[in-house]
């Protein structure tokens, strides 16, 4: 023991001096700098935490306003849909308004025709019977009396007319 | 290779290199041989046992030695880089305060992956003293002026020492043997001067024909030595970090499980002799604790010693990296080796098993 130094005293010292430097660390090394440490991963920690809250905020509002623009759409493409099938119908009204004037107007006509058709028919057959009295007294030179002579007219007119419509 | 010899810069240090090798050579203790021998200084007395800084005691039974005021040495400049360290802590940390969190943060880290998160912060203190007192007293024992400056123990005081023993032992003292340096001056200050590779006498032509003017002989006893080449501080060290891996074991295991790893009397005579094993395992743990530290760095102030001795100025160079290297890998396997024990000293043996 001796021979490699070893003794009592300065065993004691090494040990009290380690002694020592163990307790000045830990007042001036260990507990500052783990503290600081402890401090500075909680504050990581925290703003993670935080970083994450805001993102999952953002991701919500993000879906909302989605959710919001396709409400939007979807009203819009009703609002359209709607005004198309208005306009529809108005133009179908329209159509259908013009197409009764039409055919009033049309049937209007067809009477009107009809009419003037017979006027002048009616005028012709007194023009005609008239007319084949005279030349019928031509030819006959011979004189009825009138009311025969107007019955026999009838009788042929109707015989014409009647052959004439069928 | 010719490239970079055209280099004017490399070529400049290449011829500065072999010119200091050259004068290296011839001064050292190789070209004393040869009438130089110019630069050396004679190989220093080297002992294992820390010398004494003054010749008397200064307490009954306590004398200081170099050791303890390198130890004290370190303590202080610990001390200060760590009171600078701390001062003023800011959130983003910065310089000294930067390089300490980096080394705390790795050992946190390591003492996690090793004893778990809750037994880290427990073993933390002790694994992190030990780490950088270790570190900081090998490092500071490299320095210049550790192990050359100091007092010179007279001639006449080692005559006087080697007659006592002779006497005590019965014999006659050989002062033949006993080889003394020679000094320039008589201060309470010696340095190990340059050129005074072949100033050594021995004690017998000291006492037959004394010494020139204005010389001294004798043995230089530095104020300074490496606090890791004296058993004690090793010894020390091994001894609080086993006794703190035994006290931590003993307060999570209870005392009954953890004295019963070493002293089983239930389960059979085996049991009995793996236990008393493990217990002389525990004494030979202190063993190499102290062993390895102290023969490392001792070695290691040899090696520069004898470096300087053969080949001064420039030999000692890349043995100077690897003692800043073998003192920090020390450092560091004294730290670890505590770290594991006071592990598996905590670890039931249940969780053992796994």
């Amino acid at each position: 023991m001796e021979a490699l130094g070893i003794n009592l005293p300065g065993l004691i010292t090494q040990i009290v001096s380690f002694l020592i430097l163990f307790g000045l660390l830990w007042m001036v090394l260990y507990r500052p700098i783990t503290r600081m440490l402890d401090q500075r991963s909680a504050k990581i920690k925290e703003s993670l935490e935080t970083a994450e809250k805001v993102r999952e905020e953002s991701a919500k509002s993000k879906a909302d306003m989605q959710k919001q623009i396709d409400a939007a759409r979807t009203e819009g493409q009703a609002l359209i849909a709607q005004a198309r099938e208005v306009a529809d119908r108005f133009r179908d009204e329209e159509l259908a308004k013009a197409r009764t004037e039409i055919q009033a107007a049309r049937v209007r006509a067809e009477a009107d025709i009809k009419r003037e058709r017979d006027a002048a028919i009616e005028d012709l057959r007194r023009e005609f019977a008239g007319m084949a009295v005279s030349a019928a007294e031509k030819i006959v030179e011979r004189s009825l009396d009138k009311n025969t002579h107007k019955d026999l007219i009838d009788k042929v007119l109707k015989e014409s007319s009647t052959v004439r419509r069928s | 290779m010719g490239k970079l010899l055209r280099k004017p810069k490399v070529a400049i240090v290449l011829v500065v290199f072999l010119v200091v090798f050259i004068i290296g050579l011839a001064g050292g203790a190789l070209g004393d041989k040869f009438g130089g021998g110019f630069l050396g200084s004679p190989l220093p007395h080297l002992q294992l046992a820390a010398e004494k800084v003054t010749a008397e005691p200064q307490f009954p039974g306590f004398t200081v030695t170099n050791t303890m005021i390198a130890t004290w040495v370190a303590i202080a400049v610990l001390g200060i880089l760590t009171f600078f360290a701390t001062r003023r802590m800011t959130e983003v940390p910065r310089g000294l305060q930067n390089l300490f969190e980096a080394v705390i943060e790795y050992f946190i880290h390591l003492a996690e992956t090793i004893a778990g998160h809750e037994r880290a912060r427990t073993f933390l203190p002790l694994v992190l003293t030990i780490f950088l007192f270790i570190v900081t007293a090998n490092w500071l024992g490299v320095l210049p002026g550790f192990g050359t400056i100091g007092r010179v123990e007279t001639a006449d005081q080692i005559i006087h020492h080697a007659e006592e023993k002779a006497e005590k032992d019965g014999e006659a003292a050989n002062l033949a043997t006993i080889e003394l340096h020679v000094f320039d001056g008589d201060g309470g200050v010696a340095v190990q001067s340059f050129g005074s590779v072949g100033e050594t006498i021995t004690a017998e032509e000291y006492e037959h024909d004394g010494i020139e003017e204005g010389k001294r002989a004798g043995i230089l006893v530095p104020f300074l030595r490496s606090a890791n080449t004296d058993v004690n501080t090793t010894l020390a060290i091994a001894l609080i970090a086993m006794v703190m891996v035994h006290w931590w074991g003993l307060r999570t295991l209870g005392a009954f499980n953890h004295l019963g790893k070493y002293f089983s009397f239930k389960r059979g005579a085996i049991w009995f002799m793996v236990g008393i094993l493990e217990a002389i395992g525990e004494v030979a743990r202190i063993i190499s604790f102290t062993f390895r530290l102290f023969g490392n760095i001792f070695a290691g102030e040899v090696l520069l010693a004898a470096m300087a001795f053969l080949l001064p100025l420039i030999g000692i160079v890349p043995f100077l990296g690897l003692e800043l290297f073998v003192g920090l890998i020390q450092a560091f396997i004294f730290s670890m080796l505590t770290l594991v024990f006071a592990a598996s000293a905590t670890a039931s043996h249940g969780a053992e098993g796994h």
